[in-house]
């Protein structure tokens, strides 16, 4: 256990410390040059902003933090039903990947505020929740569907010579080798998920979130609006290091030169 | 049901890609009577279809023309009831089970309870002589190790027929020469009918009732050798004189295929 801290402690020090350095650099070239809080404050006033607001940036933290989290669950399961689904309907997999694919490459957070307008109003926070499913969805389909189906041909070859059923393939073959796949995707996922929540907040809705947030305090003292970067950040860091720790759950299980 | 053959391949074709420029012609006119409890072995240069042959009769593929019959009924049926174990070349072990959950997989698809599995596996892994290794990962073994395991997989059910594609490829002299000596042990006890393939002439002697030798382009059957050592085979039989003479045997009939196929190829031009 002591290795694994010392190891760590190893990894993480030339990044604390540029960290570090970068912030002295910053908090002496604002003083040097006197820069006005309005156009740039120091890091000592955007923490204590940060700590006098503290209660405020954290509310709104959770109010993105919970739409971006409710917008992956949700999204990482209907990617898992829906390329359960196709696998083993071949026709409706012709039908549904090419347009999923091209779907994916549409920026569709910038329907928001037509579903803001037509469909939800703008007391509800499920158009940005449904903004977030559907990026996530998108991810996790493609990933799960190829997991699903690069599986090895001696190993269905194999099971075919048992007169295995292609439920007991699916269910003995294909899932376990797509799982892989699906906590890849949701590395991928997790901080888009976060991503997308927030700039959802940017295109209307209710007022709250961080975006909403930042952009309200654009014109006073930017030092608030710090306080505000410093809790998206925090949030999507979290979301990131949940699903890496997942994923080397994962993999602990795996040959190691499956790592990336 | 006795007096039915094992495997019945009659005039079996394999031609794959047909009527492309890639088309292959695999297998061309193939006959293979192999009876209940006979060891069979393959031999024959790399791509002349002895892998494509074991497909065949496995129901992997279906041929282009011909029958494979299986214990008197269709290969489909065949496979449908079980009757098959198989190894392949490459030892195909699932990354994600362990080693002991790998060899239970044909029994748990057909239904055995997890007590008579965990038994049964403890048992096959005595076999291989990996006792100790059950809870391990595949990727944790050697190479050798992995294909004994895969071996022990496809043993595991005692199926009636055994179909093994090179299995002890990628193991040592020693470990090998082991392996052949369980391998015949066990299918003299369970009364297993094999069908074998293999590159080395000494293993095909040694394990065989029958050695069918082939050749390629297209790829057919030149030579059936009756080796007729008998069933009890031991150490000693590696240093009778019989087994030299049939080791011989087999090479100079993989040779005269192998002229043959260059005579065809002069008149050709
Ligand atoms: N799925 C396939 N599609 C096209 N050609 C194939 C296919 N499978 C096998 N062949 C061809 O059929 C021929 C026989 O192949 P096969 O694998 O049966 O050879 P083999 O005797 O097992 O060789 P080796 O000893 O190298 O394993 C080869 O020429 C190969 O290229
Ligand atoms: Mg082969």
């Amino acid at each position: 256990m002591s290795t694994a801290i010392r190891r760590f402690g190893r990894a993480a020090w030339p990044p604390l410390a540029f960290g570090v350095g970068f912030l002295a650099i910053w908090e002496l070239l604002v003083r040097v040059f006197d820069i006005q809080p309005f156009v740039l404050p120091a890091p000592t006033a955007i923490w204590s902003a940060f700590t006098v607001r503290f209660s405020e940036v954290f509310d709104q933290t959770l109010v993105t933090g919970t739409n971006a989290l409710v917008g992956l669950l949700i999204g990482t399961f209907m990617g898992v039903v829906m390329s359960l689904i196709t696998v083993r309907f071949r026709l409706l997999e012709e039908l549904v990947t090419p347009l999923a694919v091209a779907l994916n490459a549409v920026p569709i957070v910038v329907i928001v505020p037509v579903l803001n307008n037509m469909l939800f109003g703008t007391t509800s926070q499920v158009p940005r929740r449904l903004m977030v499913a559907l990026i996530v969805f998108f991810v996790v389909f493609v990933n799960v569907s190829k997991g699903l189906r690069q599986v090895s041909a001696t190993h269905l070859e194999l099971m075919r010579s048992y007169a295995a059923s292609s439920s007991a393939i699916l269910l003995k073959v294909r899932v376990p080798n797509a799982l892989g796949y699906l906590f890849t995707s949701l590395r991928i996922s997790a901080p888009l998920a976060v991503i997308t929540a927030f700039v959802a907040e940017y295109f209307g809705g209710v007022q709250n979130g961080l975006a909403t947030g930042v952009r309200s305090s654009l014109n006073g003292s930017k030092d608030v609006t710090w306080a505000y970067v410093i809790g998206a950040s925090a949030l999507g860091l979290t979301f990131y290091m949940i699903s890496v720790g997942l994923e080397r759950l994962q993999r602990g299980k795996q040959p190691a030169d499956q790592f990336t | 049901m006795t007096d039915q053959p094992a495997v019945n391949v009659r005039g079996a074709s394999m031609v794959f890609n047909a009527g492309t420029p890639g088309q292959v012609d695999a297998l061309s006119e193939v006959d293979v009577i192999v009876d209940p409890g006979e060891f069979v072995s393959l031999i024959g240069p790399s791509g002349c279809g002895k892998s494509t042959l074991l497909r065949l009769i496995a129901n992997l593929i279906e041929p282009t023309s011909g029958s494979v019959e299986v214990n008197g009924k269709s290969a489909k049926q065949a496979c449908a009831d079980q009757d098959y174990g198989m190894a392949f070349q490459q030892s195909g072990l699932f990354d994600w089970r362990s080693v002991a959950k790998n060899i239970e997989l044909p029994l748990e698809l057909k239904g055995w309870d997890k007590a008579k599995r965990a038994a049964r596996s403890q048992e096959m892994l005595d076999l291989v002589k990996l006792s100790d290794r059950g809870a391990h990962m595949p990727w944790q073994l050697s190479g050798g190790q992995q294909q004994r395991i895969a071996i022990a997989r496809a043993l595991a059910s005692h199926p009636p027929l055994l179909l093994m594609d090179e299995p002890f490829g990628a193991l040592d002299e020693m470990t090998r020469e082991h392996m052949q000596a369980e391998l015949l042990q066990i299918c003299e006890v369970t009364n297993t009918t094999v069908v074998f393939v293999t590159h080395s002439i000494p293993e095909a002697v040694y394990l065989s009732d029958r050695v069918v030798v082939m050749s390629a382009g297209p790829g057919r059957i030149t030579d059936v050798i009756d080796v007729g050592l008998g069933k009890n085979r031991d150490e000693g039989t590696r240093e009778n004189d019989s087994f030299y003479k049939k080791i011989t045997e087999v090479r100079e009939a993989l040779r005269g295929a192998e002229l043959g196929d260059g005579a065809r190829g002069i008149e050709d031009r």
